[in-house]
């Protein structure tokens, strides 16, 4: 017995020695390569933020593969320029970021966040270089690829305090039916919220998808893909300034909590449920989870959703046809508003604010380098690949080649997180972006998702944009975002009888908590606009 | 005994503490500094030092918000009854394994019983889910097959407590058996013979030998979950917790997510915290001198 | 004999005999308990097992309960084939390893000497500790002071901050305060050092504690991550938890990596998940079964005796 203990721990012990010597060379190599690197010549240096998202494939890292070298290769050796990329876990981004700039080295030249609210607050805090002056001198393609349209977003009380990324199509969201189970019925396309709630009750009452009673007339979620398209079009048409005063905006996305007419929309929430025609346990489902299971497994008549969410790989529609290979799903825009219009919500022009710190010596290089992504080919490049290997030019837009090889698709690896000007693929046109936006999907569902991409646009609310920030929206965005989807949760799973009590109750706590504050502070900065 | 004397009988203990106290002070109390941001409009650029103070602006911020003091009454409620369903937990299950006579069993169900520490919280919010939901769990599904409404587990307030107690009970009882069986190790087995040949029944020999031996840990187990009252793990609620039960399942590490570290009010989070230590601190040595007077056991 | 005593002794018979049939019914209601707790716990790991042996279209349908659908291994050669996720295994146990022995060495330290109650200055000493277990500086002073000591991006950032827990060193203090001390007594008048007496007769006597710890410590670093997001940029450094949580974060946020412009691929399947999650758990669950044999009864009886 003894002797087998010691032969276990003598094993343990020798794993560990050969572990750590596998481990010390391994630093020790990199130590010396990277030494010789930096040493040998006089050059200038770049170091830029890239999200690490734990994804790279086996012998790849998220700053060293095979775009990174293309960037040291065509940007950093021409102009003499030593790039490091500088991961930054995806999940942990704000903290991470938030910890670097308080720790005051090791910051990243180049870093960059969605979170408007962090945005804000390195700029109000004074620690962001005025980008301006570098943006004339050395950006000139850059301010051509964004334009003046995008680039005012990255700016802090009128100082150019980022680089905003350009959006390449800005619509969000289109809603889908059962085509099978209108065709099985007999019933029209909806195209009115009348219509759409006749279709639903029928598809309740008669059940055309033989789910012994677990059909889910209209699939829901607390998510805003499924939520916004059916509160938003009970929104009643406002002046300017009413929309500017009313609506809040938290954590980057537009609330019309103030708006005439969310509480009617809310109502025909709780009426909906109530009548059993939404899913029950919408309100747990906040990353739609349950919703793909059920679209999937084709318990669910209708449902609003992102326009392109289900048409992925292995998304719900791919499930859909897998477990009922003959269900058909049909783009549709049911939600009308009192004006018979489709309103709905679309993205602002922006994606992610690009920043350089302000104790940063390289924002010469930092500019140099967003606008060499931004001139010829580059952003291609690395958004796309090699022509002939990744893709091919069909009427100047490049259409992905199926089948990849292994090592082919690790070229590709990190393309979204280095190309960070752009938020999806962007050409000369906006029909372009939409056409290659429909090419990068598979040939069957091309149809479908042209169809979805201009619902999502049709009508379209855009963001209330704001040249200075609403300071109370930064500090109690978060909060008042939980806070808004809860009265909406709440309201909704009420009895009919209760609802008007719960629903002012909760906007009662909505306006405690930030909401009042921020309206008089937009009153405020509305007035002072004029 | 003189200083002198009584060091030179007993430095070598001293010798011990050396490097122990030398890492609380370098890695704890080197950080401490931090502390000040609580007092601070923390500026991320000029850093703690640089930033300019402000007293206790930041603490009348927090405690005139509404949210802080429902989640700090759930904080309590949440460990209050976690004390009383998951704290005893594990206890019984350890005497019942130490009780069990069939040894492969025994080591067989100790090394399953501990396998919900390992799963992470993620995890089990998802089969959590896939268990108690309303419209497709499982045991909803199984209770409407037999003729019975379904019950909103997860998307009822007191219900959803419920869930909350058993998933915690589930997760942490059978790691929790662990120390109590070390414990029970240190029990002198004659005290049992004598006990059986005396003819005490079991339930007799449990409360009058095995319980009064591993009194020491329970107690010291004990005062530290009373020290840990107000503090409370981010993940459990966070992952089971949902808009439709958030009077219940907010608690004060959401709220300091929510409003520090999300919106980087660094000074609000810190502030939070401050108050927790001061609280706990409080809370712990209240039990530890309660503990003293009752059960002569303390662990200070 | 006289005629008490062989009262006495028969009803010592009947007794044992009584208790003999209560005995087994407690037994029984004992195994029952336990089956059932037991299958409780087994159940989601089952699951989890099932899941990670699945195909992608049953997972996504939310079919699979207990039993693999669309039997495949796919996920496994996968795991079993990146060498980075074999590289991390070998590097999470030698951290492991060497985390719960210094800890140990550190926690038995203070411990033994604060478990001497009439020790001077014993209280300040755990006051300054308990402390600790109540404030902190926050993230940020942590990461300056690694980062000054020269830590970052090397296995020290991930030791030395947390080598002893003050919670664990309590509860081996309250084990050591069970120790007679008599013993402890006994072995100083034989010319004892008190490290002697700690090497040769604390130690050995709290075999059972000293394995629970390890297996807190150990499991503790096993588990953590959270320290790796903040410390270490080094992919060599990357524990097997860290790669398991970005891999489970990764899918929480694919609707924003949607947004966010990446092709779709990185979206990594359940079943990939569920069986890096066996890869890593699996390894540190086997820790306990063989610690158990330290957890013997009476180690201490036939010590006080002897």
């Amino acid at each position: 017995m003894a002797n087998g203990h010691s032969k276990g721990k003598l094993a343990l012990g020798l794993s560990a020695v050969l572990a750590s010597s596998v481990l010390l060379s391994a630093c020790s190599q990199n130590n010396s390569t990277s030494a010789s690197d930096g040493g040998s010549e006089q050059a200038g240096s770049l170091k830029i933020e890239v999200f690490d998202r734990g994804n790279a494939p086996a012998g790849l890292t998220a700053s060293d593969n095979f775009l990174t070298d293309y960037v040291k290769e065509s940007f950093g050796q021409p102009n003499n320029i030593d790039v490091e990329f500088v991961p930054i876990p995806r999940s942990e981004e704000v903290t991470k970021l938030n910890v670097l700039m308080a720790s005051g080295t090791d910051v990243p030249d180049i870093v960059f966040t969605y979170d408007s609210g962090t945005f804000n607050k390195y700029a109000e805090q004074g620690g962001l270089t005025d980008l301006t002056p570098l943006l004339d001198e050395y950006g000139p393609n850059l301010k051509a690829f964004l334009g003046e349209d995008t680039l005012k977003y990255g700016q802090y009380e009128g100082v150019q305090y980022s680089i905003p990324a350009k959006r390449s199509t800005v619509g969000k969201y289109a809603s889908f039916v059962r085509q099978d189970w209108l065709d099985k019925l007999g019933l029209p396309v909806p195209t009115t919220t009348e219509e759409l709630y006749n279709t639903l009750v029928a598809f309740k009452e008669k059940d055309p998808g033989e789910t012994g009673g677990k059909v889910i007339p209209l699939g829901m979620t607390i998510a805003p893909g499924q939520y916004e398209s059916l509160i938003w079009s009970f929104i009643q048409p406002v002046t300017e300034q009413e929309r500017f005063e009313l609506t809040q905006t938290l954590s980057s996305r537009d609330y019309p909590v103030l708006l005439p007419g969310f509480k009617d929309a809310v109502q025909y929430l709780n009426k909906l449920y109530n009548e059993g025609l939404i899913s029950k346990d919408f309100a747990l489902d906040e990353n739609k989870e349950t919703l793909t299971q059920n679209i999937g497994s084709g318990l669910v008549g209708a449902f609003s959703e992102d326009n392109d969410n289900i048409f992925y790989p292995e998304g719900a529609y791919d499930l859909l046809l897998q477990n009922h290979p003959d269900a058909v799903l049909t783009a549709i825009d049911p939600y009308t508003n009192s004006e018979g219009k489709h309103a709905k919500p679309v993205a602002a022009p922006n994606g992610m604010y690009i920043m350089v710190p302000k104790s940063s010596e390289h924002a010469v290089e930092a500019i140099k380098y967003l606008d060499w992504m931004a001139s010829e080919d580059h952003l291609m490049y690395i958004q796309n690949g090699i022509e002939g290997e990744h893709y091919t030019l069909e009427d100047g837009v490049p259409v992905a080649i199926p089948n990849l090889s292994a090592e082919s698709t690790n070229k590709l690896m990190g393309g979204g997180d280095i190309g960070i000007i752009a938020n999806g693929r962007i050409f000369e046109s906006q029909e372009k972006n939409n056409e290659a936006f429909v090419k990068s999907f598979k040939p069957d569902y091309q149809d479908i998702i042209a169809k979805s991409l201009d619902i999502s646009n049709t009508d379209a609310i855009e963001p209330v944009y704001t040249s200075r920030p609403i300071e109370a929206e930064s500090k109690y965005g978060t909060t008042l975002s939980e806070k808004a989807k809860q009265l909406i949760v709440k309201s909704a799973m009420v009895s009919p009888a209760e609802f008007d009590a719960t629903y002012e109750s909760m906007l009662k706590d909505y306006m405690g908590s930030g909401g009042q504050a921020i309206l008089d502070e937009r009153k405020a900065a509305y007035s002072e606009q004029q | 005994m003189g200083y002198a004397r009584y060091f030179r009988r007993n430095w070598q203990m001293y010798a011990l503490l050396v490097l122990p106290i030398t890492f609380f002070i370098i890695f704890k109390y080197g950080p401490m500094y931090g502390v000040q941001i609580a007092f601070k409009d923390f500026n991320f650029f000029r850093g703690i030092g640089g930033s300019e103070w402000i007293g206790l602006d930041g603490f009348r911020e927090v405690f005139a918000n509404h949210d802080f003091y429902l989640t700090l009454r759930n904080t309590l409620m949440l460990n209050f009854l976690d004390l009383i369903v998951s704290f005893p937990a594990p206890l019984i299950l350890a005497i019942m394994l130490f009780e069990l006579k069939v040894v492969w069993f025994k080591k067989l169900s100790q090394t399953i019983l501990y396998i919900p520490h390992f799963i992470s919280w993620v995890i089990i919010g998802g089969i959590v889910y896939q268990l108690f939901g309303t419209q497709s769990g499982m045991i909803n599904n199984l209770l409407m097959s037999l003729g019975f409404d379904a019950v909103p587990f997860l998307s009822e307030k007191n219900y959803w407590l419920i869930t909350y107690l058993l998933t915690g009970v589930w997760q942490s009882a059978g790691w929790g058996t662990i120390l109590y069986l070390a414990a029970l190790t240190g029990i002198n087995k004659e005290l049992f013979e004598a006990a059986e040949v005396d003819g005490a029944g079991r339930l007799k020999r449990i409360l009058h030998i095995t319980i009064p031996g591993i009194k020491p840990t329970i107690v010291t187990l004990l005062i530290i979950n009373l020290g840990n009252m107000i503090s409370i793990g981010f993940e459990r609620p966070f992952v089971i917790g949902n808009l439709a039960v958030r009077e219940y399942s907010d608690v004060l590490s959401t709220f300091v997510y929510r409003i520090g570290l999300e919106s980087g009010q660094y000074t609000l989070a810190t502030v939070v915290g401050l108050f927790q230590a001061v609280v706990g601190l409080i809370f712990l040595l209240a039990a530890n001198y309660i503990s003293k007077k009752l059960t002569d056991e303390s662990i200070l | 004999m006289s005629e008490r005593a062989v009262n006495i002794m028969s009803k010592r018979a009947t007794n044992i005999r009584n208790n003999k049939a209560t005995n087994n019914a407690f037994d029984v209601v004992i195994i029952v308990c336990l089956i059932l707790s037991v299958l409780a716990c087994l159940i989601p790991f089952i699951h989890i097992l099932a899941v990670s042996f699945s195909g992608t279209v049953p997972i996504a349908s939310g079919k699979v309960t207990l039993l693999p659908l669309d039997f495949n291994i796919e996920a496994y050669k996968k795991v079993f084939g990146d060498a980075a996720m074999i590289r991390s295994l070998g590097f999470t146990v030698f951290l492991t390893v060497l985390f719960t022995v210094l800890c140990m060495m550190m926690t038995v330290a203070a411990g033994y000497a604060l478990s001497k109650k009439d020790l001077k200055g014993r209280k300040i000493f755990m006051f300054i500790i308990v402390v600790t277990m109540f404030f902190s500086g926050g993230i940020i002073p942590e990461y300056i002071l690694t980062r000054e000591l020269h830590l970052l991006n090397t296995i020290w950032a991930l030791i030395l901050p947390g080598l002893i827990s003050p919670f664990y060193m309590i509860i081996l203090i309250s084990f050591l305060a069970g120790i007679p001390d008599a013993l402890k007594e006994s072995a100083e008048i034989d010319g004892s050092s008190q490290f002697g007496t700690l090497l040769r007769i604390i130690l050995p006597l709290s075999m059972p504690v000293l394995a629970t710890l390890s297996l807190f410590y150990a499991v503790g670093r096993w588990n953590g991550f959270q320290d790796t997001l903040m410390y270490i940029t080094k992919p060599e450094l990357y524990p097997l938890q860290l790669k398991l949580y970005q891999m489970i974060q990764n899918s929480q946020v694919s609707d924003l990596m949607r947004m966010e412009g990446n092709a779709i691929s990185t979206v990594v399947p359940e079943s990939l998940k569920a069986a890096t999650v066996m890869f890593a758990t699996v390894p540190i669950l086997l820790v306990y079964p063989w610690l158990q044999k330290y957890f013997v009864s009476g180690v201490m009886t036939g010590a006080v005796k002897g």
